[in-house]
Protein backbone atom coordinates (compact mmCIF):
# COMPACT_ATOMS: atom_id res chain seq x y z
CA UNK A 1 0.00 0.00 0.00
CA UNK A 2 1.49 3.34 -0.97
CA UNK A 3 1.41 6.41 1.24
CA UNK A 4 -1.28 7.86 -1.01
CA UNK A 5 -3.47 4.77 -0.61
CA UNK A 6 -3.13 4.73 3.15
CA UNK A 7 -3.89 8.47 3.23
CA UNK A 8 -7.03 7.85 1.14
CA UNK A 9 -8.08 4.95 3.36
CA UNK A 10 -7.55 7.07 6.48
CA UNK A 11 -9.71 9.87 5.02
CA UNK A 12 -12.43 7.43 3.96
CA UNK A 13 -12.63 5.84 7.41
CA UNK A 14 -12.42 9.10 9.34
CA UNK A 15 -15.66 10.37 10.83
CA UNK A 16 -15.53 13.25 8.30
CA UNK A 17 -15.19 10.79 5.42
CA UNK A 18 -18.01 8.59 6.63
CA UNK A 19 -20.25 11.59 7.20
CA UNK A 20 -19.49 12.94 3.70
CA UNK A 21 -20.17 9.61 1.97
CA UNK A 22 -23.11 8.22 3.89
CA UNK A 23 -25.26 11.23 4.82
CA UNK A 24 -27.62 11.41 1.84
CA UNK A 25 -27.71 15.18 1.31
CA UNK A 26 -24.15 16.13 2.21
CA UNK A 27 -22.68 15.31 -1.19
CA UNK A 28 -25.30 17.03 -3.37
CA UNK A 29 -25.29 20.12 -1.11
CA UNK A 30 -21.48 20.29 -1.19
CA UNK A 31 -21.63 19.88 -4.96
CA UNK A 32 -24.13 22.75 -5.30
CA UNK A 33 -22.14 25.09 -3.05
CA UNK A 34 -18.94 24.12 -4.89
CA UNK A 35 -20.59 25.32 -8.10
CA UNK A 36 -21.68 28.58 -6.41
CA UNK A 37 -18.07 29.09 -5.26
CA UNK A 38 -16.86 28.49 -8.81
CA UNK A 39 -19.31 31.05 -10.20
CA UNK A 40 -18.14 33.62 -7.64
CA UNK A 41 -14.46 32.90 -8.26
CA UNK A 42 -14.50 32.92 -12.05
CA UNK A 43 -17.24 35.54 -12.31
CA UNK A 44 -15.29 37.83 -9.98
CA UNK A 45 -11.68 37.40 -11.01
CA UNK A 46 -12.55 36.68 -14.66
CA UNK A 47 -13.93 40.20 -15.16
CA UNK A 48 -10.84 41.73 -13.52
CA UNK A 49 -8.68 39.52 -15.74
CA UNK A 50 -10.54 40.59 -18.90
CA UNK A 51 -10.08 44.25 -17.93
CA UNK A 52 -6.36 43.68 -17.34
CA UNK A 53 -6.10 41.79 -20.62
CA UNK A 54 -7.45 44.78 -22.51
CA UNK A 55 -11.25 44.68 -22.60
CA UNK A 56 -13.64 47.27 -21.06
CA UNK A 57 -11.01 50.03 -21.10
CA UNK A 58 -13.63 52.57 -19.97
CA UNK A 59 -13.66 50.94 -16.53
CA UNK A 60 -11.00 52.01 -13.99
CA UNK A 61 -8.77 49.03 -13.08
CA UNK A 62 -8.17 49.55 -9.37
CA UNK A 63 -11.80 50.11 -8.18
CA UNK A 64 -12.97 47.20 -10.36
CA UNK A 65 -10.37 44.95 -8.72
CA UNK A 66 -11.29 46.21 -5.23
CA UNK A 67 -14.95 45.37 -5.86
CA UNK A 68 -14.54 41.97 -7.48
CA UNK A 69 -11.44 40.40 -5.88
CA UNK A 70 -13.23 39.92 -2.50
CA UNK A 71 -16.07 38.12 -4.33
CA UNK A 72 -13.52 35.82 -5.93
CA UNK A 73 -11.85 35.19 -2.56
CA UNK A 74 -15.23 34.38 -1.00
CA UNK A 75 -15.77 31.97 -3.85
CA UNK A 76 -12.42 30.32 -3.15
CA UNK A 77 -13.31 30.16 0.55
CA UNK A 78 -16.48 28.28 -0.42
CA UNK A 79 -14.70 26.01 -2.93
CA UNK A 80 -12.07 24.64 -0.55
CA UNK A 81 -14.27 23.12 2.21
CA UNK A 82 -16.92 21.89 -0.24
CA UNK A 83 -14.21 20.34 -2.41
CA UNK A 84 -12.63 18.73 0.65
CA UNK A 85 -16.05 17.28 1.56
CA UNK A 86 -16.54 15.72 -1.87
CA UNK A 87 -12.96 14.43 -1.77
CA UNK A 88 -13.57 12.84 1.64
CA UNK A 89 -16.64 11.02 0.29
CA UNK A 90 -14.64 9.20 -2.39
CA UNK A 91 -10.91 9.57 -1.67
CA UNK A 92 -9.69 6.19 -2.92
CA UNK A 93 -11.04 6.85 -6.41
CA UNK A 94 -9.85 10.45 -6.52
CA UNK A 95 -6.23 9.94 -5.50
CA UNK A 96 -5.83 7.68 -8.53
CA UNK A 97 -7.70 9.92 -10.97
CA UNK A 98 -5.26 11.62 -13.40
CA UNK A 99 -7.87 14.30 -14.05
CA UNK A 100 -8.15 15.09 -10.33
CA UNK A 101 -4.35 15.30 -10.09
CA UNK A 102 -4.21 17.67 -13.05
CA UNK A 103 -6.92 19.76 -11.42
CA UNK A 104 -4.94 20.11 -8.17
CA UNK A 105 -1.77 20.95 -10.14
CA UNK A 106 -3.53 23.68 -12.13
CA UNK A 107 -5.09 25.09 -8.92
CA UNK A 108 -1.60 25.34 -7.45
CA UNK A 109 -0.35 27.16 -10.56
CA UNK A 110 -3.40 29.46 -10.67
CA UNK A 111 -3.08 30.42 -6.98
CA UNK A 112 0.67 31.01 -7.42
CA UNK A 113 -0.09 33.18 -10.47
CA UNK A 114 -2.64 35.21 -8.45
CA UNK A 115 -0.27 35.66 -5.49
CA UNK A 116 2.60 36.62 -7.81
CA UNK A 117 0.36 39.20 -9.48
CA UNK A 118 -0.62 40.71 -6.10
CA UNK A 119 2.96 40.77 -4.81
CA UNK A 120 4.70 41.95 -7.98
CA UNK A 121 2.14 44.21 -9.63
CA UNK A 122 -0.88 44.70 -7.35
CA UNK A 123 0.24 47.94 -5.76
CA UNK A 124 0.89 49.63 -9.11
CA UNK A 125 -2.68 49.09 -10.28
CA UNK A 126 -3.77 52.66 -9.40
CA UNK A 127 -1.32 53.99 -11.99
CA UNK A 128 -2.67 51.89 -14.89
CA UNK A 129 -5.02 54.32 -16.58
CA UNK A 130 -5.58 52.56 -19.88
CA UNK A 131 -3.19 49.75 -20.71
CA UNK A 132 -1.64 47.57 -17.97
CA UNK A 133 1.94 46.40 -18.63
CA UNK A 134 2.54 43.30 -20.70
CA UNK A 135 3.38 41.15 -17.66
CA UNK A 136 0.00 41.97 -16.09
CA UNK A 137 -1.84 41.17 -19.31
CA UNK A 138 -0.07 37.82 -19.67
CA UNK A 139 -0.86 36.88 -16.07
CA UNK A 140 -4.49 37.91 -16.53
CA UNK A 141 -4.96 35.79 -19.66
CA UNK A 142 -3.17 32.95 -17.86
CA UNK A 143 -5.51 33.35 -14.90
CA UNK A 144 -8.65 33.02 -17.03
CA UNK A 145 -7.26 30.04 -18.92
CA UNK A 146 -6.13 28.31 -15.73
CA UNK A 147 -9.38 28.79 -13.78
CA UNK A 148 -11.56 27.74 -16.71
CA UNK A 149 -9.38 24.66 -17.18
CA UNK A 150 -9.65 23.87 -13.45
CA UNK A 151 -13.45 24.18 -13.73
CA UNK A 152 -13.57 21.93 -16.80
CA UNK A 153 -11.31 19.31 -15.18
CA UNK A 154 -13.52 19.36 -12.10
CA UNK A 155 -16.52 18.46 -14.20
CA UNK A 156 -14.55 15.83 -16.11
CA UNK A 157 -13.48 13.91 -12.99
CA UNK A 158 -16.85 12.14 -13.06
CA UNK A 159 -16.27 10.92 -16.63
CA UNK A 160 -12.61 9.93 -16.36
CA UNK A 161 -11.31 6.45 -15.74
CA UNK B 1 -11.28 37.63 -30.59
CA UNK B 2 -8.01 35.69 -30.95
CA UNK B 3 -7.78 35.75 -27.15
CA UNK B 4 -11.19 34.13 -26.82
CA UNK B 5 -10.27 31.60 -29.46
CA UNK B 6 -7.14 30.80 -27.47
CA UNK B 7 -9.13 30.32 -24.27
CA UNK B 8 -11.74 28.21 -25.97
CA UNK B 9 -9.00 26.04 -27.46
CA UNK B 10 -7.32 25.69 -24.06
CA UNK B 11 -10.54 24.45 -22.45
CA UNK B 12 -11.59 22.21 -25.31
CA UNK B 13 -8.21 20.52 -25.59
CA UNK B 14 -8.64 18.98 -22.12
CA UNK B 15 -8.53 15.18 -21.94
CA UNK B 16 -10.76 14.06 -24.77
CA UNK B 17 -9.78 10.47 -24.03
CA UNK B 18 -11.50 10.53 -20.68
CA UNK B 19 -15.12 9.47 -21.33
CA UNK B 20 -15.25 6.30 -19.35
CA UNK B 21 -16.90 6.07 -16.03
CA UNK B 22 -20.08 7.67 -14.83
CA UNK B 23 -22.06 8.69 -17.87
CA UNK B 24 -24.62 6.19 -19.18
CA UNK B 25 -22.94 6.53 -22.58
CA UNK B 26 -20.01 4.38 -21.47
CA UNK B 27 -22.38 1.44 -20.91
CA UNK B 28 -23.82 -0.66 -23.71
CA UNK B 29 -27.63 -0.53 -23.44
CA UNK B 30 -27.96 -3.02 -26.30
CA UNK B 31 -26.44 -5.74 -24.09
CA UNK B 32 -28.85 -5.55 -21.16
CA UNK B 33 -27.97 -7.96 -18.37
CA UNK B 34 -30.90 -9.40 -16.39
CA UNK B 35 -29.77 -11.60 -13.52
CA UNK B 36 -30.35 -12.65 -9.95
CA UNK B 37 -27.26 -12.05 -7.89
CA UNK B 38 -25.86 -11.84 -4.38
CA UNK B 39 -23.48 -9.00 -3.64
CA UNK B 40 -20.28 -9.84 -1.79
CA UNK B 41 -19.84 -6.28 -0.58
CA UNK B 42 -21.90 -3.10 -0.77
CA UNK B 43 -20.86 0.55 -0.42
CA UNK B 44 -23.91 2.67 0.46
CA UNK B 45 -22.20 5.97 -0.26
CA UNK B 46 -22.05 9.08 -2.40
CA UNK B 47 -21.33 10.12 -5.13
CA UNK B 48 -23.04 6.79 -5.95
CA UNK B 49 -23.54 3.46 -4.28
CA UNK B 50 -21.49 0.53 -5.53
CA UNK B 51 -21.19 -3.19 -4.92
CA UNK B 52 -19.17 -6.22 -5.88
CA UNK B 53 -20.45 -9.62 -6.95
CA UNK B 54 -19.32 -12.88 -8.51
CA UNK B 55 -20.81 -13.52 -11.93
CA UNK B 56 -19.72 -16.30 -14.33
CA UNK B 57 -16.73 -16.92 -12.12
CA UNK B 58 -15.48 -13.32 -12.25
CA UNK B 59 -15.66 -10.40 -9.85
CA UNK B 60 -17.83 -7.58 -11.18
CA UNK B 61 -18.15 -3.99 -10.02
CA UNK B 62 -21.74 -2.84 -9.81
CA UNK B 63 -22.55 0.87 -10.06
CA UNK B 64 -25.72 1.96 -8.25
CA UNK B 65 -27.22 5.46 -7.80
CA UNK B 66 -26.63 8.42 -5.45
CA UNK B 67 -27.75 7.66 -1.88
CA UNK B 68 -30.53 10.25 -1.87
CA UNK B 69 -32.02 8.79 -5.08
CA UNK B 70 -31.90 5.21 -3.81
CA UNK B 71 -33.61 6.27 -0.58
CA UNK B 72 -36.22 8.34 -2.42
CA UNK B 73 -37.12 5.34 -4.58
CA UNK B 74 -37.50 3.10 -1.53
CA UNK B 75 -34.29 1.07 -1.68
CA UNK B 76 -32.58 0.41 1.68
CA UNK B 77 -29.12 -0.96 2.52
CA UNK B 78 -30.77 -4.01 4.12
CA UNK B 79 -32.49 -4.96 0.82
CA UNK B 80 -29.17 -5.28 -1.02
CA UNK B 81 -26.96 -6.39 1.88
CA UNK B 82 -24.36 -9.08 1.08
CA UNK B 83 -26.05 -12.48 0.83
CA UNK B 84 -29.50 -11.16 -0.12
CA UNK B 85 -30.82 -12.30 -3.49
CA UNK B 86 -31.26 -9.24 -5.68
CA UNK B 87 -32.65 -8.98 -9.20
CA UNK B 88 -30.55 -6.67 -11.38
CA UNK B 89 -31.12 -5.13 -14.78
CA UNK B 90 -28.06 -3.30 -15.98
CA UNK B 91 -25.59 -2.67 -18.78
CA UNK B 92 -21.92 -3.64 -19.09
CA UNK B 93 -19.12 -1.21 -19.85
CA UNK B 94 -18.44 -0.81 -23.56
CA UNK B 95 -14.68 -1.10 -23.04
CA UNK B 96 -14.93 -4.62 -21.62
CA UNK B 97 -14.14 -3.72 -18.00
CA UNK B 98 -16.12 -6.05 -15.71
CA UNK B 99 -18.43 -3.35 -14.44
CA UNK B 100 -22.16 -2.84 -14.89
CA UNK B 101 -24.40 0.10 -14.25
CA UNK B 102 -27.76 -0.76 -12.82
CA UNK B 103 -30.97 0.48 -14.45
CA UNK B 104 -33.28 -1.18 -11.91
CA UNK B 105 -33.12 -3.41 -8.87
CA UNK B 106 -35.84 -6.00 -8.29
CA UNK B 107 -36.49 -6.97 -4.68
CA UNK B 108 -39.11 -9.72 -4.54
CA UNK B 109 -41.75 -8.38 -6.92
CA UNK B 110 -40.87 -4.73 -6.44
CA UNK B 111 -38.84 -3.01 -9.16
CA UNK B 112 -36.86 0.05 -8.10
CA UNK B 113 -35.60 2.30 -10.88
CA UNK B 114 -32.12 3.72 -10.31
CA UNK B 115 -31.76 5.96 -13.37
Amino acid sequence: MTGLDSFAAAVQHSSFGEWAAATPLVYPVANTLHLLGLVMLVGGIGIVDLRLAGLFRGLPVAPLSRALTPIALMGLALLIPTGATMFAADPQTLVHSPIFRWKLTLILIAVTNALAFRVLLGRRMEAWRQQPPAAARVMAVGSIGLWLSVAALGRWIAYGS
Amino acid sequence: MTRFAFLAAAVLSLPAAALAHHGWSSYDASKAINIKAKFTSVSWANPHGSAKMQWNGKTWDVILAPVSRMEARGLTPAMIAPGQTVGLVGYPRRDGTREMRIERVIIGKKAIELR
